[in-house]
Protein backbone atom coordinates (compact mmCIF):
# COMPACT_ATOMS: atom_id res chain seq x y z
CA UNK A 1 0.00 0.00 0.00
CA UNK A 2 2.79 2.40 0.93
CA UNK A 3 4.67 1.61 -2.25
CA UNK A 4 1.50 2.16 -4.27
CA UNK A 5 0.85 5.51 -2.62
CA UNK A 6 4.41 6.56 -3.17
CA UNK A 7 4.25 5.53 -6.79
CA UNK A 8 0.98 7.42 -7.25
CA UNK A 9 2.56 10.52 -5.71
CA UNK A 10 5.57 10.26 -8.01
CA UNK A 11 3.33 9.77 -11.04
CA UNK A 12 1.21 12.75 -10.01
CA UNK A 13 4.34 14.86 -9.70
CA UNK A 14 5.51 13.80 -13.17
CA UNK A 15 2.09 14.66 -14.59
CA UNK A 16 2.21 18.08 -12.91
CA UNK A 17 5.66 18.66 -14.34
CA UNK A 18 4.44 17.71 -17.83
CA UNK A 19 1.58 20.20 -17.49
CA UNK A 20 4.09 22.83 -16.43
CA UNK A 21 6.29 22.15 -19.45
CA UNK A 22 3.22 22.26 -21.66
CA UNK A 23 2.20 25.63 -20.22
CA UNK A 24 5.63 27.13 -20.89
CA UNK A 25 5.75 25.60 -24.35
CA UNK A 26 2.37 27.14 -25.17
CA UNK A 27 3.32 30.43 -23.59
CA UNK A 28 0.42 29.95 -21.23
CA UNK A 29 2.39 29.64 -17.99
CA UNK A 30 5.53 31.12 -16.52
CA UNK A 31 8.94 30.87 -18.04
CA UNK A 32 10.43 28.23 -15.77
CA UNK A 33 9.44 24.57 -15.75
CA UNK A 34 11.70 22.79 -13.29
CA UNK A 35 12.33 25.71 -10.95
CA UNK A 36 8.59 26.31 -10.57
CA UNK A 37 7.97 22.62 -10.05
CA UNK A 38 10.58 22.37 -7.29
CA UNK A 39 9.28 25.52 -5.68
CA UNK A 40 5.73 24.21 -5.67
CA UNK A 41 6.93 20.94 -4.17
CA UNK A 42 8.78 22.72 -1.40
CA UNK A 43 5.68 24.74 -0.61
CA UNK A 44 3.43 21.68 -0.62
CA UNK A 45 2.56 19.31 2.24
CA UNK A 46 5.19 16.69 3.20
CA UNK A 47 4.63 13.10 2.18
CA UNK A 48 6.41 11.57 5.17
CA UNK A 49 3.25 10.08 6.68
CA UNK A 50 2.45 8.23 3.48
CA UNK A 51 5.96 6.96 3.17
CA UNK A 52 5.78 4.95 6.34
CA UNK A 53 8.44 6.90 8.14
CA UNK A 54 10.65 7.42 5.12
CA UNK A 55 10.67 11.11 4.41
CA UNK A 56 10.31 10.84 0.69
CA UNK A 57 8.79 14.30 0.52
CA UNK A 58 7.25 16.19 -2.33
CA UNK A 59 10.67 17.50 -3.30
CA UNK A 60 12.02 13.98 -3.80
CA UNK A 61 9.05 13.22 -6.02
CA UNK A 62 9.60 16.46 -7.91
CA UNK A 63 13.27 15.69 -8.48
CA UNK A 64 12.37 12.21 -9.61
CA UNK A 65 9.77 13.65 -11.99
CA UNK A 66 12.46 15.72 -13.69
CA UNK A 67 14.45 12.56 -14.26
CA UNK A 68 11.36 10.81 -15.64
CA UNK A 69 10.62 13.52 -18.18
CA UNK A 70 14.28 13.99 -19.01
CA UNK A 71 15.02 16.45 -21.77
CA UNK A 72 11.31 17.15 -22.20
CA UNK A 73 11.48 19.57 -19.28
CA UNK A 74 13.72 21.70 -21.49
CA UNK A 75 11.69 21.23 -24.66
CA UNK A 76 10.10 24.71 -24.45
CA UNK A 77 13.53 26.31 -24.60
CA UNK A 78 14.61 24.08 -27.49
CA UNK A 79 11.48 24.41 -29.58
CA UNK A 80 10.35 27.96 -28.90
CA UNK A 81 12.42 31.07 -29.08
CA UNK A 82 12.52 31.30 -25.32
CA UNK A 83 15.63 31.92 -23.25
CA UNK A 84 16.52 29.43 -20.55
CA UNK A 85 16.28 31.38 -17.29
CA UNK A 86 19.36 31.00 -15.06
CA UNK A 87 17.25 29.67 -12.20
CA UNK A 88 15.92 27.00 -14.51
CA UNK A 89 19.41 25.88 -15.45
CA UNK A 90 20.35 25.78 -11.77
CA UNK A 91 17.23 23.80 -10.89
CA UNK A 92 18.00 21.16 -13.52
CA UNK A 93 21.60 20.95 -12.29
CA UNK A 94 20.27 20.49 -8.77
CA UNK A 95 18.05 17.60 -9.86
CA UNK A 96 20.88 15.95 -11.75
CA UNK A 97 23.24 16.23 -8.81
CA UNK A 98 20.56 14.92 -6.42
CA UNK A 99 20.19 11.75 -8.46
CA UNK A 100 23.45 11.56 -10.39
CA UNK A 101 23.61 9.61 -13.64
CA UNK A 102 25.48 6.33 -13.54
CA UNK A 103 29.21 6.62 -14.19
CA UNK A 104 29.49 3.37 -16.10
CA UNK A 105 27.37 2.67 -19.11
CA UNK A 106 24.88 -0.09 -18.32
CA UNK A 107 24.72 -3.03 -20.71
CA UNK A 108 22.17 -2.59 -23.45
CA UNK A 109 19.27 -5.02 -23.75
CA UNK A 110 18.98 -7.90 -24.32
CA UNK A 111 22.28 -8.48 -22.49
CA UNK A 112 21.35 -6.08 -19.69
CA UNK A 113 18.05 -5.08 -18.11
CA UNK A 114 15.95 -2.44 -19.87
CA UNK A 115 15.24 -0.04 -16.99
CA UNK A 116 18.77 1.18 -16.03
CA UNK A 117 19.80 1.40 -19.65
CA UNK A 118 16.73 3.51 -20.56
CA UNK A 119 17.34 5.61 -17.43
CA UNK A 120 20.91 6.22 -18.60
CA UNK A 121 19.74 7.38 -22.04
CA UNK A 122 17.12 9.73 -20.58
CA UNK A 123 19.78 11.17 -18.27
CA UNK A 124 22.13 11.61 -21.20
CA UNK A 125 19.42 13.47 -23.11
CA UNK A 126 18.68 15.82 -20.20
CA UNK A 127 22.32 16.64 -19.54
CA UNK A 128 23.16 17.06 -23.22
CA UNK A 129 20.23 19.38 -23.94
CA UNK A 130 21.06 21.44 -20.85
CA UNK A 131 24.67 21.77 -21.97
CA UNK A 132 23.46 22.94 -25.37
CA UNK A 133 21.18 25.57 -23.88
CA UNK A 134 23.54 26.74 -21.17
CA UNK A 135 27.20 26.01 -21.89
CA UNK A 136 28.07 27.47 -18.51
CA UNK A 137 25.99 24.89 -16.68
CA UNK A 138 27.96 22.17 -14.97
CA UNK A 139 25.60 19.28 -14.34
CA UNK A 140 26.97 15.92 -13.31
CA UNK A 141 28.33 14.14 -16.37
CA UNK A 142 26.25 11.48 -18.10
CA UNK A 143 27.96 8.73 -20.06
CA UNK A 144 26.82 7.90 -23.57
CA UNK A 145 25.06 4.56 -23.07
CA UNK A 146 25.44 1.57 -25.32
CA UNK A 147 23.37 1.55 -28.48
CA UNK A 148 20.09 -0.34 -28.61
CA UNK A 149 19.47 -3.48 -30.66
CA UNK A 150 18.62 -2.68 -34.25
CA UNK A 151 15.22 -3.39 -35.73
CA UNK A 152 14.52 -5.79 -38.57
CA UNK A 153 11.21 -4.99 -40.29
CA UNK A 154 10.91 -8.53 -41.60
CA UNK A 155 11.79 -10.28 -38.33
CA UNK A 156 9.00 -11.99 -36.36
CA UNK A 157 7.22 -8.97 -34.96
CA UNK A 158 7.59 -9.91 -31.28
CA UNK A 159 11.17 -11.14 -31.44
CA UNK A 160 13.23 -9.54 -28.70
CA UNK A 161 16.91 -8.88 -28.67
CA UNK A 162 17.68 -9.95 -32.20
CA UNK A 163 18.20 -13.40 -33.60
CA UNK A 164 19.77 -16.23 -31.73
CA UNK A 165 22.66 -16.19 -34.16
CA UNK A 166 23.32 -12.57 -33.26
CA UNK A 167 22.90 -11.13 -36.73
CA UNK A 168 19.13 -10.74 -36.82
CA UNK A 169 17.37 -7.59 -35.67
CA UNK A 170 14.60 -7.17 -33.19
CA UNK A 171 10.91 -7.37 -34.08
CA UNK A 172 9.13 -4.08 -34.60
CA UNK A 173 6.80 -4.46 -31.59
CA UNK A 174 9.35 -4.54 -28.74
CA UNK A 175 11.69 -2.26 -30.65
CA UNK A 176 9.12 0.47 -31.21
CA UNK A 177 7.87 0.22 -27.62
CA UNK A 178 11.40 0.80 -26.36
CA UNK A 179 11.83 3.75 -28.71
CA UNK A 180 8.66 5.16 -27.20
CA UNK A 181 10.28 5.00 -23.79
CA UNK A 182 13.18 6.97 -25.23
CA UNK A 183 10.91 9.62 -26.76
CA UNK A 184 12.41 12.47 -24.74
CA UNK A 185 15.48 12.09 -26.95
CA UNK A 186 13.39 13.04 -30.00
CA UNK A 187 14.30 16.71 -29.84
CA UNK A 188 16.21 18.93 -32.25
CA UNK A 189 19.90 19.20 -31.52
CA UNK A 190 20.25 15.70 -30.11
CA UNK A 191 21.96 13.00 -32.11
CA UNK A 192 23.19 9.63 -30.98
CA UNK A 193 23.13 5.95 -31.90
CA UNK A 194 19.47 5.93 -30.82
CA UNK A 195 18.72 8.63 -33.38
CA UNK A 196 20.64 6.73 -36.02
CA UNK A 197 18.53 3.65 -35.34
CA UNK A 198 15.36 5.77 -35.52
CA UNK A 199 16.36 6.78 -39.03
CA UNK A 200 16.82 3.10 -39.87
CA UNK A 201 13.55 2.10 -38.23
CA UNK A 202 11.00 4.35 -39.90
CA UNK A 203 8.56 1.59 -40.81
CA UNK A 204 8.89 -0.01 -37.37
CA UNK A 205 8.08 3.29 -35.70
CA UNK A 206 5.07 3.85 -37.98
CA UNK A 207 3.86 0.31 -37.28
CA UNK A 208 4.37 0.78 -33.55
CA UNK A 209 2.45 4.06 -33.49
CA UNK A 210 -0.37 2.57 -35.57
CA UNK A 211 -0.57 -0.47 -33.32
CA UNK A 212 -0.74 1.74 -30.24
CA UNK A 213 -3.54 3.88 -31.73
CA UNK A 214 -5.52 0.79 -32.67
CA UNK A 215 -5.06 -0.62 -29.16
CA UNK A 216 -6.26 2.67 -27.66
CA UNK A 217 -2.89 3.16 -25.96
CA UNK A 218 -2.60 6.82 -26.81
CA UNK A 219 0.22 7.58 -24.38
CA UNK A 220 2.44 5.07 -26.16
CA UNK A 221 1.17 6.23 -29.54
CA UNK A 222 2.11 9.82 -28.76
CA UNK A 223 5.57 8.85 -27.60
CA UNK A 224 6.38 6.80 -30.69
CA UNK A 225 4.85 9.53 -32.84
CA UNK A 226 7.39 11.93 -31.36
CA UNK A 227 10.05 9.99 -33.24
CA UNK A 228 8.08 10.14 -36.45
CA UNK A 229 7.74 13.90 -36.07
CA UNK A 230 11.46 14.14 -35.33
CA UNK A 231 12.21 12.14 -38.48
CA UNK A 232 9.87 14.36 -40.52
CA UNK A 233 11.72 17.40 -39.22
CA UNK A 234 14.91 15.65 -40.27
CA UNK A 235 13.55 15.33 -43.82
CA UNK A 236 13.00 11.58 -43.70
CA UNK A 237 10.07 10.34 -45.87
CA UNK A 238 7.45 8.56 -43.76
CA UNK A 239 4.91 5.84 -44.64
CA UNK A 240 2.19 7.67 -42.67
CA UNK A 241 0.89 11.22 -42.56
CA UNK A 242 2.29 12.18 -39.19
CA UNK A 243 0.24 15.39 -38.97
CA UNK A 244 -2.94 13.32 -39.28
CA UNK A 245 -1.55 10.87 -36.74
CA UNK A 246 -0.88 13.64 -34.22
CA UNK A 247 -4.39 15.01 -34.69
CA UNK A 248 -5.90 11.54 -34.37
CA UNK A 249 -4.16 10.95 -31.05
CA UNK A 250 -4.94 14.46 -29.84
CA UNK A 251 -8.64 14.05 -30.53
CA UNK A 252 -8.91 10.61 -28.99
CA UNK A 253 -6.28 10.44 -26.31
CA UNK A 254 -5.13 13.79 -25.00
CA UNK A 255 -4.77 13.84 -21.23
CA UNK A 256 -3.64 17.39 -20.61
CA UNK A 257 -0.36 15.96 -19.27
CA UNK A 258 2.41 13.81 -20.66
CA UNK A 259 0.52 12.63 -23.75
CA UNK A 260 -0.53 16.18 -24.59
CA UNK A 261 3.04 17.39 -24.04
CA UNK A 262 4.35 14.72 -26.43
CA UNK A 263 1.81 15.81 -29.02
CA UNK A 264 2.60 19.50 -28.54
CA UNK A 265 6.30 18.77 -29.03
CA UNK A 266 5.48 16.68 -32.10
CA UNK A 267 3.49 19.57 -33.58
CA UNK A 268 6.35 21.96 -32.94
CA UNK A 269 8.72 19.51 -34.62
CA UNK A 270 6.36 19.49 -37.59
CA UNK A 271 6.27 23.27 -37.68
CA UNK A 272 2.61 23.33 -36.72
CA UNK A 273 1.54 26.03 -34.35
CA UNK A 274 -0.73 25.75 -31.38
CA UNK A 275 -1.43 23.09 -28.75
CA UNK B 1 9.60 -25.43 -50.03
CA UNK B 2 9.89 -23.96 -46.58
CA UNK B 3 10.80 -26.71 -44.19
CA UNK B 4 8.95 -24.90 -41.39
CA UNK B 5 5.75 -23.60 -42.96
CA UNK B 6 4.89 -26.50 -45.24
CA UNK B 7 4.42 -29.22 -42.60
CA UNK B 8 2.46 -26.82 -40.41
CA UNK B 9 0.15 -25.77 -43.23
CA UNK B 10 -0.28 -29.35 -44.40
CA UNK B 11 -1.22 -30.47 -40.90
CA UNK B 12 -3.69 -27.65 -40.32
CA UNK B 13 -5.35 -28.20 -43.69
CA UNK B 14 -5.56 -31.96 -43.35
CA UNK B 15 -7.16 -31.81 -39.89
CA UNK B 16 -9.56 -29.06 -40.97
CA UNK B 17 -10.59 -30.99 -44.07
CA UNK B 18 -11.27 -34.10 -42.01
CA UNK B 19 -13.49 -32.09 -39.65
CA UNK B 20 -15.42 -30.43 -42.48
CA UNK B 21 -15.89 -33.80 -44.15
CA UNK B 22 -16.94 -35.59 -40.98
CA UNK B 23 -19.54 -32.95 -40.17
CA UNK B 24 -20.66 -32.03 -43.67
CA UNK B 25 -24.23 -33.25 -43.17
CA UNK B 26 -24.70 -30.68 -40.42
CA UNK B 27 -24.47 -28.16 -43.24
CA UNK B 28 -27.10 -29.80 -45.43
CA UNK B 29 -29.49 -27.43 -47.12
CA UNK B 30 -32.67 -29.42 -46.59
CA UNK B 31 -35.80 -29.56 -48.66
CA UNK B 32 -36.80 -25.96 -47.99
CA UNK B 33 -34.08 -24.68 -50.25
CA UNK B 34 -31.72 -21.76 -50.34
CA UNK B 35 -34.16 -19.00 -49.40
CA UNK B 36 -35.08 -20.74 -46.16
CA UNK B 37 -31.54 -21.48 -45.08
CA UNK B 38 -29.14 -18.83 -46.28
CA UNK B 39 -26.58 -19.81 -43.61
CA UNK B 40 -26.33 -23.34 -44.99
CA UNK B 41 -26.15 -21.96 -48.53
CA UNK B 42 -23.28 -19.69 -47.52
CA UNK B 43 -21.50 -22.59 -45.80
CA UNK B 44 -21.82 -24.78 -48.88
CA UNK B 45 -20.42 -21.99 -51.04
CA UNK B 46 -17.44 -21.56 -48.74
CA UNK B 47 -16.86 -25.30 -48.57
CA UNK B 48 -16.81 -25.51 -52.35
CA UNK B 49 -14.28 -22.71 -52.54
CA UNK B 50 -11.99 -24.34 -49.96
CA UNK B 51 -12.26 -27.80 -51.49
CA UNK B 52 -11.59 -26.39 -54.95
CA UNK B 53 -8.44 -24.71 -53.71
CA UNK B 54 -7.23 -28.00 -52.21
CA UNK B 55 -7.59 -29.60 -55.63
CA UNK B 56 -6.20 -26.62 -57.54
CA UNK B 57 -2.60 -27.71 -57.59
CA UNK B 58 -0.38 -30.54 -56.54
CA UNK B 59 0.05 -29.71 -52.88
CA UNK B 60 -2.57 -32.09 -51.46
CA UNK B 61 -2.00 -35.75 -50.66
CA UNK B 62 -4.28 -38.46 -51.99
CA UNK B 63 -6.40 -38.63 -48.82
CA UNK B 64 -6.94 -34.86 -48.81
CA UNK B 65 -7.88 -34.94 -52.48
CA UNK B 66 -10.51 -37.59 -51.81
CA UNK B 67 -11.96 -35.57 -48.93
CA UNK B 68 -12.00 -32.38 -50.99
CA UNK B 69 -13.62 -34.17 -53.92
CA UNK B 70 -16.33 -35.62 -51.70
CA UNK B 71 -16.99 -32.23 -50.10
CA UNK B 72 -17.46 -30.73 -53.55
CA UNK B 73 -19.76 -33.58 -54.57
CA UNK B 74 -21.79 -33.17 -51.39
CA UNK B 75 -22.10 -29.41 -51.82
CA UNK B 76 -22.99 -29.68 -55.51
CA UNK B 77 -25.62 -32.30 -54.69
CA UNK B 78 -27.07 -30.04 -51.99
CA UNK B 79 -27.44 -27.37 -54.64
CA UNK B 80 -29.22 -29.80 -56.93
CA UNK B 81 -26.23 -29.99 -59.26
CA UNK B 82 -26.66 -26.28 -59.85
CA UNK B 83 -30.43 -26.32 -60.32
CA UNK B 84 -31.10 -24.57 -57.04
CA UNK B 85 -28.66 -21.82 -58.00
CA UNK B 86 -30.36 -21.54 -61.36
CA UNK B 87 -33.78 -21.27 -59.75
CA UNK B 88 -32.60 -18.63 -57.31
CA UNK B 89 -31.18 -16.57 -60.15
CA UNK B 90 -34.28 -16.98 -62.29
CA UNK B 91 -36.48 -15.72 -59.48
CA UNK B 92 -34.01 -13.09 -58.26
CA UNK B 93 -32.01 -11.93 -61.28
CA UNK B 94 -30.40 -9.07 -59.36
CA UNK B 95 -28.91 -11.44 -56.78
CA UNK B 96 -25.22 -11.96 -57.35
CA UNK B 97 -24.56 -14.75 -54.84
CA UNK B 98 -25.57 -17.54 -57.28
CA UNK B 99 -22.89 -16.33 -59.70
CA UNK B 100 -20.30 -16.09 -56.93
CA UNK B 101 -21.21 -19.53 -55.60
CA UNK B 102 -21.26 -21.13 -59.04
CA UNK B 103 -17.80 -19.77 -59.87
CA UNK B 104 -16.25 -21.97 -57.17
CA UNK B 105 -17.81 -25.06 -58.70
CA UNK B 106 -16.73 -24.04 -62.19
CA UNK B 107 -13.19 -23.76 -60.89
CA UNK B 108 -13.46 -27.36 -59.77
CA UNK B 109 -14.86 -28.54 -63.11
CA UNK B 110 -18.62 -28.47 -62.52
CA UNK B 111 -21.04 -26.94 -65.03
CA UNK B 112 -24.76 -26.25 -65.32
CA UNK B 113 -25.81 -25.31 -68.82
CA UNK B 114 -28.85 -23.31 -67.78
CA UNK B 115 -26.81 -21.30 -65.33
CA UNK B 116 -24.15 -20.62 -67.93
CA UNK B 117 -26.77 -19.24 -70.30
CA UNK B 118 -28.60 -17.24 -67.67
CA UNK B 119 -25.46 -15.69 -66.16
CA UNK B 120 -24.09 -14.86 -69.62
CA UNK B 121 -27.40 -13.17 -70.48
CA UNK B 122 -27.48 -11.12 -67.27
CA UNK B 123 -23.82 -10.16 -67.68
CA UNK B 124 -24.27 -9.10 -71.29
CA UNK B 125 -27.28 -6.99 -70.27
CA UNK B 126 -25.15 -5.40 -67.53
CA UNK B 127 -27.60 -6.51 -64.84
CA UNK B 128 -25.14 -8.74 -63.00
CA UNK B 129 -22.77 -5.83 -62.58
CA UNK B 130 -25.43 -3.27 -61.65
CA UNK B 131 -26.62 -4.66 -58.33
CA UNK B 132 -26.23 -2.21 -55.45
CA UNK B 133 -23.35 -3.77 -53.56
CA UNK B 134 -20.47 -2.90 -51.29
CA UNK B 135 -17.43 -2.06 -53.43
CA UNK B 136 -15.57 -5.26 -52.54
CA UNK B 137 -18.61 -7.29 -53.56
CA UNK B 138 -18.52 -5.65 -56.98
CA UNK B 139 -15.05 -7.10 -57.33
CA UNK B 140 -16.48 -10.47 -56.27
CA UNK B 141 -18.98 -10.33 -59.13
CA UNK B 142 -16.33 -9.27 -61.64
CA UNK B 143 -14.08 -12.10 -60.53
CA UNK B 144 -16.91 -14.64 -60.59
CA UNK B 145 -17.86 -13.60 -64.14
CA UNK B 146 -14.23 -13.96 -65.14
CA UNK B 147 -13.92 -17.35 -63.44
CA UNK B 148 -17.12 -18.74 -64.97
CA UNK B 149 -16.31 -17.37 -68.40
CA UNK B 150 -19.85 -16.00 -68.48
CA UNK B 151 -18.71 -12.40 -68.71
CA UNK B 152 -17.06 -12.69 -72.10
CA UNK B 153 -19.93 -11.02 -73.92
CA UNK B 154 -20.18 -8.23 -71.37
CA UNK B 155 -18.20 -5.01 -71.17
CA UNK B 156 -14.71 -5.57 -69.82
CA UNK B 157 -14.77 -4.66 -66.13
CA UNK B 158 -12.84 -1.58 -65.15
CA UNK B 159 -10.76 -3.26 -62.45
CA UNK B 160 -8.96 -0.07 -61.53
CA UNK B 161 -12.18 1.85 -60.86
CA UNK B 162 -13.69 -1.10 -59.01
CA UNK B 163 -10.55 -1.42 -56.89
CA UNK B 164 -10.27 2.25 -56.02
CA UNK B 165 -13.87 2.29 -54.79
CA UNK B 166 -12.99 -0.14 -51.98
CA UNK B 167 -11.60 0.73 -48.56
CA UNK B 168 -8.28 -0.84 -49.53
CA UNK B 169 -8.17 1.08 -52.79
CA UNK B 170 -8.28 4.37 -50.90
CA UNK B 171 -4.96 3.55 -49.20
CA UNK B 172 -6.04 5.31 -46.00
CA UNK B 173 -3.89 5.83 -42.98
CA UNK B 174 -3.61 2.37 -41.43
CA UNK B 175 -5.34 3.22 -38.15
CA UNK B 176 -8.61 3.98 -39.96
CA UNK B 177 -9.73 0.37 -39.86
CA UNK B 178 -12.20 -1.65 -37.85
CA UNK B 179 -13.25 -5.27 -37.64
CA UNK B 180 -15.72 -5.12 -40.54
CA UNK B 181 -13.35 -3.15 -42.71
CA UNK B 182 -10.74 -5.79 -41.96
CA UNK B 183 -12.96 -8.36 -43.65
CA UNK B 184 -13.65 -5.97 -46.51
CA UNK B 185 -9.98 -5.55 -47.27
CA UNK B 186 -9.36 -9.29 -47.21
CA UNK B 187 -12.08 -9.89 -49.77
CA UNK B 188 -10.84 -7.09 -51.99
CA UNK B 189 -7.52 -8.94 -52.15
CA UNK B 190 -9.14 -12.35 -52.66
CA UNK B 191 -11.17 -11.20 -55.64
CA UNK B 192 -8.45 -9.09 -57.21
CA UNK B 193 -5.96 -11.94 -57.05
CA UNK B 194 -8.57 -14.64 -57.67
CA UNK B 195 -7.72 -16.31 -54.35
CA UNK B 196 -3.99 -16.08 -54.82
CA UNK B 197 -3.92 -17.28 -58.43
CA UNK B 198 -3.01 -13.85 -59.76
CA UNK B 199 -0.92 -12.16 -57.08
CA UNK B 200 0.46 -9.65 -59.55
CA UNK B 201 -3.04 -8.41 -60.35
CA UNK B 202 -2.79 -6.58 -57.03
CA UNK B 203 -1.70 -3.01 -57.85
CA UNK B 204 1.84 -2.36 -56.68
CA UNK B 205 0.85 0.40 -54.28
CA UNK B 206 -1.71 -1.85 -52.59
CA UNK B 207 0.80 -4.67 -52.31
CA UNK B 208 3.27 -2.29 -50.66
CA UNK B 209 0.54 -0.93 -48.37
CA UNK B 210 -0.45 -4.42 -47.27
CA UNK B 211 3.16 -5.43 -46.74
CA UNK B 212 3.55 -2.47 -44.42
CA UNK B 213 0.38 -2.86 -42.38
CA UNK B 214 -0.75 -6.48 -42.43
CA UNK B 215 1.65 -7.28 -39.57
CA UNK B 216 0.02 -4.56 -37.47
CA UNK B 217 -3.54 -5.68 -38.13
CA UNK B 218 -2.63 -9.33 -37.66
CA UNK B 219 -1.06 -8.46 -34.33
CA UNK B 220 -4.07 -6.44 -33.26
CA UNK B 221 -6.66 -9.13 -33.92
CA UNK B 222 -4.40 -11.85 -32.60
CA UNK B 223 -4.23 -10.01 -29.29
CA UNK B 224 -8.03 -10.04 -28.95
CA UNK B 225 -8.39 -13.60 -30.22
CA UNK B 226 -10.36 -12.87 -33.41
CA UNK B 227 -9.08 -16.06 -35.02
CA UNK B 228 -11.47 -15.95 -37.96
CA UNK B 229 -10.21 -12.55 -39.08
CA UNK B 230 -6.62 -13.51 -38.31
CA UNK B 231 -7.06 -16.51 -40.62
CA UNK B 232 -8.34 -14.25 -43.36
CA UNK B 233 -5.39 -11.90 -42.88
CA UNK B 234 -3.00 -14.86 -43.12
CA UNK B 235 -4.73 -15.71 -46.39
CA UNK B 236 -4.15 -12.18 -47.64
CA UNK B 237 -0.48 -12.47 -46.71
CA UNK B 238 -0.32 -15.52 -48.97
CA UNK B 239 -1.92 -13.62 -51.86
CA UNK B 240 0.74 -10.90 -51.99
CA UNK B 241 3.19 -10.84 -54.88
CA UNK B 242 5.87 -11.42 -52.26
CA UNK B 243 4.08 -13.59 -49.69
CA UNK B 244 4.70 -12.56 -46.12
CA UNK B 245 4.79 -15.26 -43.49
CA UNK B 246 5.44 -15.18 -39.78
CA UNK B 247 5.84 -18.71 -38.61
CA UNK B 248 4.58 -17.78 -35.14
CA UNK B 249 1.15 -17.03 -36.62
CA UNK B 250 0.95 -20.48 -38.18
CA UNK B 251 2.21 -22.19 -35.05
CA UNK B 252 -0.45 -20.35 -33.06
CA UNK B 253 -3.15 -21.43 -35.52
CA UNK B 254 -1.97 -25.03 -35.19
CA UNK B 255 -2.10 -24.81 -31.39
CA UNK B 256 -5.60 -23.32 -31.51
CA UNK B 257 -6.94 -26.06 -33.72
CA UNK B 258 -8.80 -28.74 -31.83
CA UNK B 259 -7.60 -32.33 -32.17
CA UNK B 260 -10.62 -33.14 -34.34
CA UNK B 261 -9.71 -30.33 -36.77
CA UNK B 262 -12.11 -27.57 -35.70
CA UNK B 263 -10.56 -24.12 -35.78
CA UNK B 264 -12.31 -21.78 -33.29
CA UNK B 265 -13.60 -18.47 -34.60
CA UNK B 266 -12.53 -16.52 -31.49
CA UNK B 267 -11.32 -16.94 -27.94
CA UNK B 268 -14.77 -17.71 -26.50
CA UNK B 269 -15.40 -21.23 -25.16
CA UNK B 270 -16.37 -23.78 -27.81
CA UNK B 271 -19.76 -25.42 -27.30
CA UNK B 272 -20.00 -29.21 -26.95
CA UNK B 273 -23.11 -29.59 -29.11
CA UNK B 274 -22.04 -30.78 -32.59
CA UNK B 275 -24.63 -28.67 -34.44
CA UNK B 276 -23.64 -25.52 -32.55
CA UNK B 277 -19.95 -26.28 -33.07
CA UNK B 278 -20.54 -26.59 -36.80
CA UNK B 279 -22.64 -23.45 -36.99
CA UNK B 280 -20.15 -21.39 -34.99
CA UNK B 281 -16.84 -22.63 -36.33
CA UNK B 282 -17.43 -23.98 -39.84
CA UNK B 283 -16.39 -20.68 -41.41
CA UNK B 284 -13.10 -20.40 -39.52
CA UNK B 285 -12.27 -24.02 -40.30
CA UNK B 286 -12.92 -23.30 -43.98
CA UNK B 287 -10.72 -20.21 -43.70
CA UNK B 288 -7.93 -22.39 -42.30
CA UNK B 289 -8.17 -24.69 -45.33
CA UNK B 290 -8.10 -21.71 -47.69
CA UNK B 291 -5.21 -19.98 -45.92
CA UNK B 292 -3.15 -23.17 -45.80
CA UNK B 293 -3.90 -24.06 -49.44
CA UNK B 294 -2.85 -20.67 -50.73
CA UNK B 295 0.23 -20.62 -48.51
CA UNK B 296 1.26 -24.07 -49.78
CA UNK B 297 0.69 -23.10 -53.42
CA UNK B 298 2.69 -19.90 -53.09
CA UNK B 299 5.35 -21.75 -51.17
CA UNK B 300 5.81 -24.05 -54.14
CA UNK B 301 6.29 -21.03 -56.40
CA UNK B 302 8.69 -19.22 -54.10
CA UNK B 303 12.40 -20.02 -53.97
CA UNK B 304 13.75 -21.40 -50.70
CA UNK B 305 12.56 -19.22 -47.86
CA UNK B 306 15.02 -16.77 -46.45
CA UNK B 307 12.65 -14.52 -44.56
CA UNK B 308 11.03 -14.76 -41.19
CA UNK B 309 9.18 -17.93 -42.13
CA UNK B 310 12.40 -19.77 -41.56
CA UNK B 311 11.95 -18.99 -37.89
CA UNK B 312 13.87 -17.02 -35.36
Amino acid sequence: MIAERLRAAYEASAADLARGALGVLRGAGGTAVVADHLEAAQAGPPMAADAGGVDAGGVAAAVSAVRVLGADVLAPYVLVDQRLPPEESAAVCLCVSALPPVRQSPAAPPGGPEAPWIRAWIDWGLVTVLAGLDPAARPAAAVVPQQPPRCDDSAPRHRTGGGSDGDGGEGWVPWSLRMGQLASLALPGLDSPVHHLARCGVLALARGATRAVLRGDFATAARITRWLAWLAADGVPLPVNVSLLVREIALRGHDGGRCTLDLAIARRLLGEEGP
Amino acid sequence: MSTVLAPLAHGIRSRALHWLHAHRRLGALGEAGIEKDLDAYKALTETALAAGLVLRDGTAGSRERVLAGELLEFSWAQLGQGTRLYERLVHHPMKTDPVECYSHFVDAGYRHTGLDQLISHLAAAGAAQAAELLPNRRLAVANALRATGCGHTAAVPDWETLTRATWLGRVLEPWHIDWETGYDLTHTVFHLTDWGRRPHALPADLAAYLTHWLPVWTDLWTEVGEWDLVGELLTVAGCLPDPHTEIDDWQRLARLQHPDGLVPRDSDPVDDDPATRFQDHQHTTVVAVIAASIALTRDLETPAATGPDSGP
